[in-house]
């Protein structure tokens, strides 16, 4: 069965051809003469369902990494970057920064305290100044600075 | 406009403050992304596209070109010192260059590499400026069915060239056309793939898909590849190479300046395909080969004078046909869309100082780039230090905080998380992201022209077949997949393939080819993929029948 996993990458392209494939058909593909907003689309997708078929059978397992347990400590970064987003929208940059830059460098650099914390706060306020003073991007209101009235 | 009127332009906007601070940034943070394992030109060009709406259009181009060949002389470093080439174009630097570094001239390989990058970037700035005023004139007669030729068959070149993996890469181009479909028609104003959503009604966000990609996707790949810091052990000395050097590394910069500069020209060309080309000629030409991989001097000076040639000829395709030739040049091409610029044959005519200021920040960022070297590699040495996950920490806040800043809107977040979940996925499944992206970026233009094609002949495909520019170029294109049919046939049944100019030397060493632009650290640090010994077997196997 485990031979088979690979499989799954180009079966997911398939599904997402075919499902392109309908959807675009259903936005009308009009006449060669007169193409309708769905012609392109549904020709794409005819290429990559074409593609995503030839693959399912010839693709070499090798292409695939194994999924380890560094896999998973991404899969815990990318849900820090998720947590950022949610919480830069509620509370503004500096803390959710702060929070973001802390967890990375403690799990994936592996610093000692003594230097993630200055590094994060340091790293936060300069990004903050960098983008929110300097070069004006508002930024949503945050808790601990007031928003600079933009 | 004469060429000599032209360059005088050229030098005006070059010379002036700001654009010349920014051809100086530009090749700094190239060098400095060379050296740094964990970050390639691609992702750095990615994380600084937002950066490109603050500034004027041919400011950006002058810094994210500078960007790109700065990274080819960057890379080097790590490749003489410590076998980790710093960038996929410096891979086969590693095989001599580290040896001379360990029979101590390191000195000597990096300076022969920084003057065989000034020279190879020097003659292909002047072959760009002599070339793509003629090619700009003849593409101003293109029509519709020209485009959608030029553009496929960029894409499939692309694709095949550039790649490890064709038929996955035209799968990632497929996707990449469809991705560029979401948003409003042009044409009829029908929303397409919206699923409701106001915020896709203008199209996925160029810049946060391509940050999404390159930046996080790399990023996070990186990170979960590379563990540690490394430290220089070899002292480097007598940079200035003596004259037995110079005699041997003559020839070899002169047929990589030539080498680099053709192939760059090419639609999947590039630094990487071209040092591999260039390697390879080298050891063919050489009186004795076996002193191939022992150190010596040629196999330096050619393939660094031929990916730097390479990578300033690249923008031939771009500035003259608005056609990227990699995806290097696809991030530069976007970055200029985003400005309202659409890179083609009227470029010269109607924005003549981003041409010429473009071209002559080549020649200041080159001549920056060798004085910059030459007496500051000690320093750049010492970047190595940094940590790949302090560097990945950092590079993710600024793109988080960059994407936000293109729209104030934190949608855009969101499609740059997402993206870069999918550039990682693709990364660990063999797919890459270069082809997507490329054709993310072309699908607009392909689409407009194929239904502007189809109007005026009333319906009829032949159209693109009859007209004899579209009808040789869509020759062209059945012929690269016809060959490239038949070889992945073949490869099936004898698993080896040389798929790519000098990959049989790569083989023969156990490296592939990396796509262009990315850090090339992956192979080196003990991961290698099962494939690429899987090659290595078999190229080994090659060289001794």
């Amino acid at each position: 069965m485990s031979k088979q996993l690979h499989r799954i990458a180009p079966l997911v392209l398939l599904l997402l051809g075919a499902a392109a494939l309908w959807g675009s058909w259903s936005l009308g593909v009009g006449e060669l003469s007169a193409p309708g907003p769905g012609l392109w689309p549904f020709i794409v997708s005819l290429v990559l369902t074409a593609t995503a078929l030839l693959l399912l059978f010839i693709d070499e397992p090798d292409d695939y990494e194994a999924w380890n347990r560094n896999a998973l400590r991404i899969a815990g970064g990318l849900l820090s970057l998720a947590v950022f987003i949610v919480l830069f929208e509620a509370i503004g940059f500096v803390i959710p920064a702060v929070l973001m830059l802390l967890f990375w460098l403690r799990l994936f650099a592996k610093e000692p305290w003594r230097l993630a914390v200055p590094l994060a706060i340091g790293g936060a306020l300069l990004f903050y100044l960098l983008f929110e003073v300097a070069l004006a991007v508002p930024f949503p209101d945050g808790i601990l600075f007031a928003g600079t009235g933009r | 406009m004469g060429i000599l009127e032209g360059i005088g332009t050229g030098f005006s906007v070059a010379l002036d403050p700001t654009n010349l601070l920014y051809v100086f940034l530009g090749v700094l943070i190239g060098t400095v992304i060379g050296v740094l394992p964990g970050l390639g030109p691609t992702a750095t060009i990615a994380l600084l596209l937002p950066l490109t709406y603050e500034i004027e259009p041919v400011t950006a181009v002058i810094l994210l070109a500078g960007i790109y060949y700065g990274s080819m002389y960057g890379g080097t470093i790590t490749s003489v010192l410590l076998q980790l080439p710093g960038e996929a174009a410096s891979v086969v630097t590693t095989f001599d260059g580290y040896q001379m570094a360990k029979q101590g001239r390191a000195g000597p390989a990096l300076g022969i590499a920084a003057i065989g990058s000034w020279i190879g970037g020097t003659v292909s700035v002047i072959g760009l400026t002599l070339l793509a005023p003629p090619l700009a004139d003849l593409a101003v007669e293109f029509g519709a069915p020209e485009y959608v030729a030029l553009t496929a068959l960029g894409i499939l070149l692309v694709t095949y060239l550039g790649t490890r993996h064709p038929v996955k890469s035209l799968c990632m181009a497929a996707l990449g056309l469809l991705l560029a479909t979401m948003g409003q028609d042009l044409i009829t104003g029908t929303t397409r793939f919206t699923f409701g959503q106001i915020s896709l009604f203008d199209g996925l966000d160029f810049v946060a898909v391509a940050m999404g990609l390159f930046g996080v996707g790399e990023i996070l790949y990186n990170v979960e590849q590379t563990e540690k810091a490394q430290a220089v052990k070899s002292k480097i000395k007598n940079i200035w190479p003596t004259k037995a050097d110079f005699r041997a590394s003559g020839w070899p910069i002169a047929r990589g300046s030539v080498m680099g500069f053709f192939i760059g020209v090419l639609p999947g060309g590039g630094g990487v395909i071209s040092s591999l080309a260039s390697y390879a000629t080298e050891k063919r030409v050489a009186k004795d080969p076996t002193r191939f991989g022992k150190g010596a001097i040629e196999g330096v000076a050619g393939p660094e004078t031929a990916n730097n040639a390479s990578s300033t000829s690249a923008f031939i395709p771009l500035l003259t046909l608005g056609i990227p030739a990699n995806v290097v040049l696809a991030l530069i091409f976007g970055a200029l869309l985003v400005q309202g610029i659409t890179p083609g044959p009227q470029l010269i005519s109607q924005e003549p100082e981003i041409f010429w200021g473009v071209i002559a920040s080549m020649y200041i960022g080159n001549l920056m780039l060798l004085a910059l070297n030459i007496p500051l590699v000690g320093f750049f040495v010492q970047l190595l230090r940094v940590r790949a996950g302090i560097l990945a920490a950092f590079a993710l806040l600024v793109t988080m905080a960059g994407v936000f800043s293109v729209n104030n809107d934190p949608f855009d977040m969101w499609v740059v998380l997402i993206f870069g979940i999918v550039g990682w996925l693709m990364k660990k499944t063999g797919f890459e992201p270069g082809p997507l992206v490329l054709a993310f970026v072309l699908g607009s233009i392909l689409e407009t022209n194929f239904r502007r094609a189809m109007l005026t002949s009333g319906g009829e495909f032949s159209i693109f077949f009859t007209r004899p520019m579209s009808g040789t170029l869509f020759a062209l294109m059945a012929l690269v997949i016809i060959i490239s049919t038949v070889a992945g046939i073949r490869r099936r049944r004898q698993r080896s393939r040389p798929a790519t100019p000098g990959e049989e030397d790569l083989a023969a060493t156990g490296t592939t080819a990396e796509p262009e632009g990315t850090p090339g650290a992956e192979n080196t640090d003990g991961t290698a993929t099962d494939e690429a010994s899987a090659q290595s077997d078999s190229g080994v196997g090659r060289d001794r029948s």
